[in-house]
C-alpha cells in the first residue's frame, strides 16, 4: 500500500498534533515512526486509518483517502492500548472474525504462538485479562489478518520476551506488506523497519534510512557504585540516585567516552563498581534528547 | 460484509458491555422496586380515575415511570460515546471495516432494547400477576397503551442520550447535561408551567406550546386520555388540551410527537458522529 501526505495538519483544540506533514512511505517499506511522547505519532497513523479528520491531503494508491472503510479493510492495526471491553475473548474475537472475515482457528493458532491459550480464557472479559494477554490478542487478531498494511503502536510494551522474540519473527516474515512501527525498542527497530520517520512537535525532523538514524541516536547507559556520601559531583553531571549506592546516566555513545574517564578522575576510589551497558531503548530520543 | 451483519457484530459486543456492567439488572430493578412500592403500600385497594385492583397499581406505576424513564435512557445513551472513546473501543472497533452507521444503529437498537424489554416483561408481568394470582380484572388495553407511550418516551431520551454523547466530551458535563435534560423535562410538566406564566406573565398559547413541546408532558397527557379529564389529575395545561384536542388527539401526540423528538435528535446525533474524530 503506498501512502502520501501532502501538507497534512491536525489540531485538538488549541494544541497542534501535526503541522504540514509531507511523507511518503512506498509500497512494501517498513517505516517506524519515532519522536517523543506528543510528537503526534499516534496522531499521524489514526489520520493514515481514517480515524480523525484533517487538513490536507492523504493519498492511498494514488487515490485520495476519503473513504476509512476502503482502507480499513486494508490495514491491520495493534493499538498502543488494548481497549478495556466487558466483552469476553470469545465475544470479541467473534466479532473481529466476522467483521474480517477471519476463521478463528487461525487467530486461535496465532495466539497460542505468542503463549495465549485462547480456549482457556475464552469466557474471560478483556478488561479482565492482564496487559500482556490482550495484547496477545490483539497482536494475533492483526497477523491473522491478510493486511496490506500493518499498523503497530508499541506493540510489544506488555509483552514477555519469549512472545517478543515469536512476534518478531511473524512480523519480520510477512513479505510485501507496508509496515508503520511505533516503537522505541531497538531490537524491534532493527529486526523490523528499514526507514526512519521522526516526528518533532508534529513535523517531520528525520526522514531516511533506519541504519543512519539509529547508529548517531543509540544510548548507553553508565552506572556507578559511589561509596561516598556525596553524591554532588554526579548529580551535577546528569547522574540519578538509584538505590543502594547506585547512580546511572543515559549518554549517547560519543559522551560515554568522555564521561566515564571524568568520573573516575573526579571521584576516584570512591567508586567500586562501574556498569556500562547498550541501552535496549532509544532513551535519547524518548528523552527528547540530543535529536539531530 | 453486510451492513445488517455489521449491525449484529456491533450490537453483540455492545449487549455484553450492556451485560456486564449490569444495566439490565439496574433497569429491571428499578421498574420492579416502583411495581413493587405501589403494590404494597396498598394501592390496590383504593380507587383512582375508575382504576381499582391492579389497574390503580399499573396506573400510578406508569406515572411514575414518566419520570424515570428519561433519567434511565439519558444515563444509558448519554456516556455511551465518550465511554468507548475512553477505553480504546472506538479505536479497535474503527480500525476494523466496520462502518460508523452500523456501529452507531448497532449501539442505539442494543441499548434501547436494554431499556423497553425489562419494562415490558414488568408491566405484562405485573398484568398477569393481577389476574391470575389477585383474580382481578386487568385494563389490558391501558398496558398496551402504556407501553406504547412508554416506548415513544424512551425513544425521545435515547435520541436526546446520545445527541448530548456525540456533543459532549467531557464526562463531567456530560452528567450536567443528563441532569439538565431530565430536570427539563420534568419542570416543564404543568404546575412548572403555570408557575413560568404567573411569574413572567406569558402567553398561555406559549404555555400551551411549551407543554406540547414536552416529551413528558405529552407522554403524561397520553396515558391519561383514555380517562374523564379531571383537572386535578391531568393539571390545568393537560385539562385545556385534553378539552382542546381530544383523547385520540392526545393519545397520538404523546405518542407521535416524542417519537419525532427522538427520531430528530437521533439523526442530529448520527450526523455529528458521522463528521467527528473517533478517537
Amino acid at each position: 500500500m503506498h501512502i502520501e501526505l501532502r501538507q497534512v495538519s491536525k489540531r485538538f483544540g488549541r494544541s497542534r498534533a501535526l503541522a504540514d506533514v509531507d511523507l511518503t512511505i512506498s509500497s512494501g517499506a517498513q517505516v517506524a515512526l519515532l519522536g517523543p511522547n506528543g510528537s503526534g505519532k499516534t496522531t499521524l497513523t489514526r489520520a493514515i486509518m481514517g480515524l480523525i479528520r484533517y487538513d490536507g491531503e492523504i493519498r492511498i494508491d494514488g487515490r485520495p483517502l476519503t473513504e476509512r472503510m476502503s482502507v480499513a479493510s486494508r490495514l491491520a492495526y495493534v493499538p498502543q492500548i488494548a481497549p478495556q471491553l466487558g466483552a469476553t475473548v470469545d465475544e470479541v474475537l467473534g466479532a473481529v472474525s466476522d467483521l474480517r472475515g477471519l476463521a478463528r482457528s487461525t487467530v486461535v493458532e496465532l495466539a497460542a504462538e505468542l503463549g495465549l491459550d485462547v480456549d482457556q480464557v475464552r469466557r474471560r472479559s478483556l478488561r479482565g485479562l492482564s496487559g500482556g494477554m490482550r495484547q496477545k490478542l490483539l497482536i494475533a487478531l492483526a497477523l491473522a489478518t491478510p493486511a496490506e498494511l500493518l499498523i503497530l503502536d508499541e506493540p510489544t510494551a506488555s509483552l514477555d520476551a519469549a512472545a517478543r522474540a515469536r512476534f518478531l519473527e511473524r512480523v519480520a516474515n510477512q513479505r510485501g506488506v507496508t509496515l508503520l512501527l511505533c516503537s522505541h525498542r531497538l531490537d524491534e527497530l532493527r529486526a523490523l523497519v528499514d526507514h526512519v520517520v521522526a516526528l518533532d512537535d508534529g513535523q517531520v525532523a528525520y526522514d531516511g534510512p533506519a541504519t543512519t538514524y539509529l547508529a548517531a541516536r543509540q544510548a548507553a547507559v553508565i552506572e556507578l557504585h559511589h561509596r561516598g556520601e556525596d553524591g554532588g559531583w554526579l548529580a551535577a553531571h546528569g547522574f540519578a540516585r538509584g538505590a543502594g549506592g547506585w547512580w546511572s546516566r543515559v549518554v549517547s555513545q560519543a559522551d560515554k567516552l568522555e564521561l566515564l574517564p571524568a568520573a573516575l578522575a573526579a571521584l576516584g576510589a570512591a567508586i567500586d563498581d562501574v556498569v556500562v551497558r547498550d541501552s535496549d531503548r532509544l532513551e535519547l530520543e524518548v528523552a527528547g534528547v540530543g535529536q539531530a | 460484509m453486510s451492513f445488517a451483519r455489521q449491525v449484529l457484530a456491533a450490537a453483540r459486543l455492545d449487549l455484553a458491555e450492556v451485560l456486564r456492567s449490569r444495566w439490565l439488572v439496574f433497569c429491571g430493578g428499578a421498574y420492579l422496586l416502583l411495581a413493587v412500592i405501589f403494590v404494597l403500600v396498598g394501592l390496590r385497594e383504593s380507587t383512582v380515575l375508575g382504576f381499582t385492583g391492579m389497574g390503580r397499581v399499573l396506573l400510578s406505576v406508569c406515572h411514575a415511570l414518566l419520570l424515570l424513564l428519561p433519567l434511565l435512557a439519558l444515563t444509558m445513551f448519554g456516556p455511551v460515546i465518550g465511554r468507548a472513546r475512553d477505553d480504546g473501543t472506538l479505536e479497535l472497533l474503527f480500525s476494523q471495516p466496520l462502518r460508523r452507521s452500523a456501529w452507531f444503529v448497532g449501539v442505539s437498537l442494543t441499548r434501547y432494547l436494554v431499556l423497553v424489554t425489562p419494562l415490558v416483561v414488568l408491566m405484562v408481568g405485573l398484568a398477569l400477576y393481577g389476574e391470575m394470582v389477585l383474580g382481578q380484572q386487568v385494563p389490558w388495553p391501558f398496558v398496551v397503551r402504556a407501553l406504547v407511550i412508554a416506548a415513544a418516551l424512551l425513544v425521545a431520551f435515547s435520541g436526546i442520550g446520545i445527541l448530548i454523547s456525540t456533543l459532549v466530551r467531557n464526562p463531567g458535563r456530560v452528567t450536567m447535561y443528563i441532569v439538565l435534560a431530565w430536570a427539563l423535562g420534568v419542570a416543564l410538566l404543568d404546575f412548572g408551567l403555570i408557575g413560568v406564566l404567573l411569574r413572567w406573565r406569558l402567553d398561555a398559547q406559549a404555555v400551551f406550546t411549551l407543554a406540547a413541546l414536552n416529551p413528558v408532558q405529552d407522554a403524561r397527557m397520553a396515558l391519561l386520555s383514555g380517562l374523564e379529564p379531571d383537572l386535578a389529575t391531568l393539571g390545568p395545561v393537560g385539562f385545556y388540551l385534553a378539552h382542546r384536542l381530544g383523547p385520540d388527539a392526545l393519545y397520538a401526540l404523546g405518542v407521535v410527537w416524542p417519537a419525532v423528538v427522538g427520531a430528530g435528535t437521533w439523526t442530529c446525533a448520527y450526523v455529528a458522529f458521522r463528521r467527528g474524530d473517533l478517537v
